[in-house]
C-alpha cells in the first residue's frame, strides 16, 4: 500500500515541474489544435524582454530572432506581448503566462496581438522549449505544460501529457506532418 | 506525531550526486506556490528592509478590505456563452451570483486560516462591461470583457496588483500598503472571444454536457486572486488545468463543508498564507535542508549551498494524501536576499497524524526555464532593476535535477 501511495503521488508531485510556467485556466490543446490556431510556427531565441503599463494593463514584451518559420511568414525579429510584468511600484502577475530568458531558443505557435505584435497561443500550451542532452548534445523539445500529466483516478496512472523530451528532428517532422495535411507547411 | 524526513528515500543517477536530506535549524523560506514579491530595497520607505521575497496575499488584518464587484453586462458584445438552469432575466443574474458566492465560500471557510467571509466586503454588481482594471483598486469578475491579454484556448485568468514598497498608496481611495506584497487590486476575466469556452452554472450543467462548469473554474481563479500560483498535486484547486466539460472539480460543497472542493494541499497553502495564530490543529512543520553529498555536484554556482528547486511533500502515512508540497531549495536565515542553502519548510500542517516526506527533483520534462516564472521573482539585482544595492542582490541559481528518487519497497 504504501509503494501504491508513493508512486502515485511522486508521479503527481513531478507535474509541479511547471509552476509558474503552466496555465491559468487553459482549455486542453492537441498539437493539431495548436497548429490549426497558431497563424505562425517559428523557431526563435529570446532577445531580450521589458516591461509597462500600457492601455490599463501591465504587459512584457520580448524580443525574439526568428531562425526558421515552419508556418507562417513572419520577418526575422519579431515582438512577443504577454500581461503581466511590473511597472513602476506595482507588480502585476498573471500565472500560466510564459516568461523568457535572454538567450534560450523555443519553438512557439504565434497568433498576432495588436500593433504588429505576437502573442503565444495558448500561452504556455504553445511555448516549446528547446534544450540540449548533457551527454549527446542532441536537441530535445519540451513543452511547457507537459509536466501536467494527465491523471486516471481509477488506476491512480499518469498519462504523459504534451510534447516532453522530444528529439528536435522527430518534433520538426510531426509538426512539418501536422501541417502538411493541413496545408500550411512551409517548404 | 510529526516525524522527521526519511533520509535514504533518495538513491544518486551518479555516485557523486549522492544526495541526502538533513534536519537543520535556521528558518527556512515559504516555497509554497505563491505569487513572491521582493520589497524594492532602493526606496527609502522599506527602510529597514529585506530582500527576502514575500508572497503576495491580502491584509485580512482589516474586516471587509477585499471588495467585490462582478459585471452584469452579459449581453454586450462579444457574449460570453454562459447558460443557467433559470433563464429569467433577474433569476440569471441571481443563479449567477449565487455561483460567485459559493466560490468565494470555498476560500473563506478554511479552519485554521485568518481568510474568512467577513475579510470580504461586499458583493455587488456593476453593469459596466470594462469593469476590471487593475489600476482602480476595485477587485472585480468579468465575464465578457475582451482583452488583448487573451489568446486562444485560455479561458480565465487573474491579474493581481502588488506593491513592492511600504506606505505605498496607488489607489487613494483604498489604504496604504502596510506590507510588501500586499494585494492591492485583483480582476478575474473570462474570455469571451474563444470559440471553445462555454460556461454554465452548476445548475445548467447537467444539460450541458459540453460547457465548462463556472464554479470550478472561478474558485480556480479565486485561488489566484488570493495570492496562491499553482498546484502541482494533482487534485488541487490549485492544479492548472480546468476540469473536463461537463465536470466539477472535487466534490461538491455543503452545508457543512462549503470547503469541500479543495484538496488538503490547498488548505495547507491557505494556513501558510493566511495563518490563524489561535489554530493549535494545524501547529504542525517541518523543514530541513536537502544537500547533496558532495558539494562539488552543485556546480560551483557563487552562493549555492544546496539543492535547488528540488519539490518536497508532506505524505499522510495512513492515507497517503498529500498534505502539504513545497518548492525547496532557499531561505532567509541570515538578513540580506535569499539564500540557495537547500531549505524546505513545510508549515501548517495537522499534528497528531504521521507524515513521510519526500523529495522530488524537477527532472524529465523540467528544465530550469520550465520553472523560471516560479522562481525568476526570488531574486532582483542591478541586471533586473538598475541602482539595486549589492547586498540586495542575488540571482537564481539553476534548477538542480541530478538527482533521482524512489520509494521504498
Amino acid at each position: 500500500m504504501r509503494t501504491k501511495h508513493a508512486s502515485w503521488w511522486l508521479a503527481a508531485v513531478a507535474t509541479a515541474a511547471c509552476l509558474g510556467a503552466e496555465a491559468t485556466t487553459l482549455r486542453r490543446m492537441s498539437l493539431e489544435d495548436l497548429a490549426d490556431s497558431a497563424h505562425a510556427v517559428v523557431r526563435a531565441r529570446c532577445l531580450g524582454s521589458e516591461s509597462r503599463a500600457q492601455g490599463g494593463q501591465i504587459w512584457t514584451w520580448t524580443r525574439f530572432e526568428v531562425s526558421e518559420a515552419i508556418k507562417g511568414s513572419v520577418p526575422e525579429h519579431v515582438a512577443v506581448r504577454l500581461i503581466g510584468g511590473r511597472a513602476g511600484k506595482l507588480t502585476a502577475t498573471v500565472n500560466g503566462v510564459p516568461r523568457f530568458q535572454d538567450g534560450e531558443e523555443v519553438i512557439l505557435f504565434l497568433e498576432p496581438s495588436r500593433g504588429g505584435e505576437w502573442t503565444v497561443t495558448s500561452w504556455a500550451q504553445g511555448t516549446f522549449r528547446i534544450h540540449r542532452e548533457r551527454a549527446t548534445g542532441r536537441e530535445l523539445v519540451t513543452q511547457d505544460t507537459a509536466g501536467l500529466s494527465l491523471f486516471d483516478p481509477a488506476t491512480r496512472e499518469f498519462q504523459p501529457g504534451g510534447i516532453r523530451r522530444v528529439r528536435m528532428e522527430e518534433f520538426r517532422e510531426r509538426l512539418r506532418a501536422v501541417l502538411a495535411q493541413r496545408g500550411a507547411v512551409r517548404r | 506525531m510529526i516525524r522527521g524526513p526519511k533520509i535514504g528515500r533518495m538513491r544518486t543517477r551518479m555516485a557523486a550526486l549522492l544526495a541526502a536530506v538533513s534536519l537543520m535549524q535556521g528558518v527556512p523560506a515559504h516555497a509554497y506556490a505563491f505569487n513572491q514579491v521582493v520589497a524594492d530595497a532602493r526606496d527609502i520607505r522599506n527602510n529597514p528592509y529585506t530582500a527576502c521575497p514575500a508572497a503576495q496575499r491580502f491584509n485580512t488584518a482589516t474586516p471587509g478590505i477585499a471588495d467585490r464587484r462582478w459585471s452584469t453586462s452579459l449581453g454586450a458584445a462579444p457574449q460570453t456563452i454562459f447558460t443557467t438552469q433559470d433563464s429569467n432575466p433577474a433569476a440569471r443574474l441571481n443563479e449567477i451570483e449565487q455561483s460567485i458566492q459559493t466560490a468565494f465560500s470555498i476560500w473563506t471557510n478554511v479552519s485554521g486560516a485568518t481568510l474568512r467571509p467577513a475579510s470580504l466586503g461586499l458583493l455587488t454588481r456593476t453593469p459596466t462591461q470594462m469593469a476590471c482594471n487593475p489600476f482602480d483598486g476595485i477587485n472585480s469578475i468579468c465575464l465578457n470583457q475582451p482583452d488583448s491579454g487573451f489568446s486562444t484556448g485560455v479561458l480565465a485568468f487573474t491579474t493581481t496588483v502588488a506593491s513592492d514598497i511600504l506606505t505605498e498608496q496607488p489607489f487613494p481611495a483604498n489604504p496604504p500598503a502596510t506590507f510588501t506584497g500586499e494585494i492591492l487590486d485583483a480582476d478575474v476575466y473570462f474570455n469571451p472571444t474563444d470559440p471553445g469556452s462555454t460556461f454554465a452554472t452548476p445548475a445548467a450543467l447537467p444539460s450541458r454536457p459540453t460547457s465548462f462548469d463556472f464554479e470550478s473554474v472561478l474558485a480556480h481563479e479565486l485561488g489566484h486572486f488570493f495570492g496562491f500560483s499553482h498546484s502541482g498535486v494533482w487534485r488541487a484547486m490549485m492544479f492548472p488545468f480546468a476540469p473536463s466539460p461537463g465536470q466539477f472539480l472535487g466534490d461538491r460543497p455543503g452545508p457543512g463543508a462549503l470547503d469541500a472542493p479543495l484538496a488538503e494541499d490547498d488548505r495547507t497553502g491557505l494556513r501558510v498564507l493566511y495563518p490563524d495564530p489561535a489554530d493549535t490543529v494545524h501547529a504542525g512543520s517541518i523543514r530541513g535542508r536537502i544537500e547533496p553529498a558532495n558539494l562539488l555536484s552543485l556546480g560551483g554556482q557563487a552562493g549555492v549551498t544546496g539543492i535547488f528547486g528540488a519539490q518536497v511533500a508532506a505524505v499522510d502515512e495512513i492515507t497517503g494524501e498529500v498534505i502539504g508540497a513545497t518548492l525547496g531549495g532557499w531561505s532567509c536565515n541570515v538578513p540580506g536576499p535569499a539564500q540557495f542553502d537547500g531549505s524546505y519548510w513545510i508549515e501548517r500542517l495537522p499534528v497528531g497524524r504521521s507524515y513521510r516526506v519526500y523529495v522530488e527533483p524537477l527532472d524529465g520534462p523540467v528544465t530550469s526555464a520550465s520553472v523560471a516564472g516560479a522562481t525568476s521573482a526570488l531574486c532582483r539585482n542591478a541586471t533586473t532593476d538598475p541602482g539595486w544595492p549589492a547586498q540586495a542582490a542575488c540571482t537564481v541559481p539553476i534548477v538542480h535535477t541530478n538527482f533521482v528518487t524512489r520509494s521504498r519497497q
